[in-house]
């Protein structure tokens, strides 16, 4: 499975969901395939998408939120499923862009390459929901799931080598101001 | 000697500035400001892993619509330095970081000296406003006013607290 066709698959089923994506490609992706106020991109902090997503999980309980992250970042993170799991936030979904790479950086392998494995990694946290679609069908399904039920859901994806088409906007601070708006502007539900 | 209230003063800064979301590593003498919040049902309190987690989660929940604090040891602060310039300082993301600073006078534990010792230089480094109050007045004078500069330019302040404040640890 390539990244931007698993990337369309998400964008196509989106509404009022947040979407925070992982420095480099899968940002780079989502700017070009599916550019919208609620999208919450990162260009730094390596590591911190799901701690990001998680943060903005807590403070607004009554939307969705998905993270897309990737493989070379998480593994800077792993605790963060640990709190992810303590927390059990039912709105967040931490999907995970495994290419066994650090792609951004000229594709050196990372852990996930070697021994490795995210789904067990979650499992050990605590994490219940760990989903592990092998093709676009099941990837469909997943998403329908993870934007229907309760979660925390942790979902690594096998994905291809390649990097992202195109150039990043990097508008950091516009970026961040424009999120932080949509979201106050979506109504508190739920 | 250390006025024991001093740790519901940091708390209640920090309440009445409208934080009501932590975010921790904690340490000895920051937990006594963490038994205040623990205790407070309106605060809702988060242990993280480590302290750049902590800024990650935080920032999220300011992007969400809420204010937050990271409560830490100056050793945390160091595992902090390139998400504060990264995301905080770069995304114009605020938060009130308050720092319990070890390392410095009547420290008895030579692996907390070198990061305490440039702690006020790394705040400086990444321009974060920040004070170090010595007495419960001096803290009292200055603190929302530190508060309110974090969110009038947006970026991230730092109270750092010192043992002649706290009464440090004692070994």
């Amino acid at each position: 499975m390539d990244r931007a066709t698993a990337t369309r698959l998400l964008v196509g089923r989106l509404t009022s969901e947040v979407v925070v994506s992982n420095l480099g490609q899968a940002t780079l992706d989502l700017q070009r395939l599916g550019d919208r106020p609620l999208n919450c991109y990162t260009f730094g902090s390596m590591g911190q998408c799901s701690s990001i997503g998680l943060g903005i999980a807590l403070a607004r309980p009554d939307v969705r939120v998905i993270c897309l992250d990737g493989d070379g970042s998480l593994l800077m993170n792993l605790g963060s499923l640990c709190t992810i799991a303590t927390l059990q936030p039912r709105n967040l979904a931490l999907v995970i862009w495994d290419n066994e790479v650090h792609m951004t950086t000229g594709g050196q392998p990372t852990a996930t390459a070697h021994r490795s494995s995210f789904a067990q990694m979650a499992r050990g946290a605590g994490i219940e929901k760990v989903l592990e679609p092998r093709d676009e069908t099941e990837l469909g399904r997943v998403y329908d799931r993870i934007l229907a039920e309760d979660g925390p859901f942790v979902v690594p994806v096998k994905v291809s080598r390649g990097r992202a088409e195109g150039r990043l906007d990097r508008d950091v601070v516009g970026y961040a101001r424009r999120f932080r708006q949509a979201l106050a502007g979506v109504p508190a539900g739920r | 000697m250390a006025d024991p209230s001093w740790s519901k003063h940091v708390a209640d800064v920090l309440r009445r500035n409208d934080i009501h979301l932590f975010a921790t590593v904690p340490d000895y003498i920051v937990s006594q400001v963490l038994e205040h919040l623990w205790a407070d049902p309106a605060c809702s309190v988060v242990t993280a892993t480590r302290e750049e987690e902590a800024l990650g989660i935080l920032s999220g929940a300011w992007l969400g619509g809420q204010r937050g604090a990271l409560l830490m040891q100056n050793s945390g602060l160091g595992n902090c330095v390139n998400t504060l310039g990264s995301l905080n300082v770069a995304s114009q993301l605020p938060v009130v970081l308050v720092i319990s600073h070890r390392g410095d006078l009547g420290e008895f534990n030579p692996a907390q000296v070198p990061v305490g010792q440039a702690t006020e230089r790394i705040l400086d480094a990444l321009g974060i406003r920040h004070i170090m109050p010595r007495s419960v007045g001096d803290l009292e004078t200055q603190a929302d006013g530190l508060v309110k500069l974090g969110y009038t330019q947006s970026l991230p302040v730092a109270f750092v607290l010192p043992a002649e404040l706290t009464g440090g640890k004692l070994g």
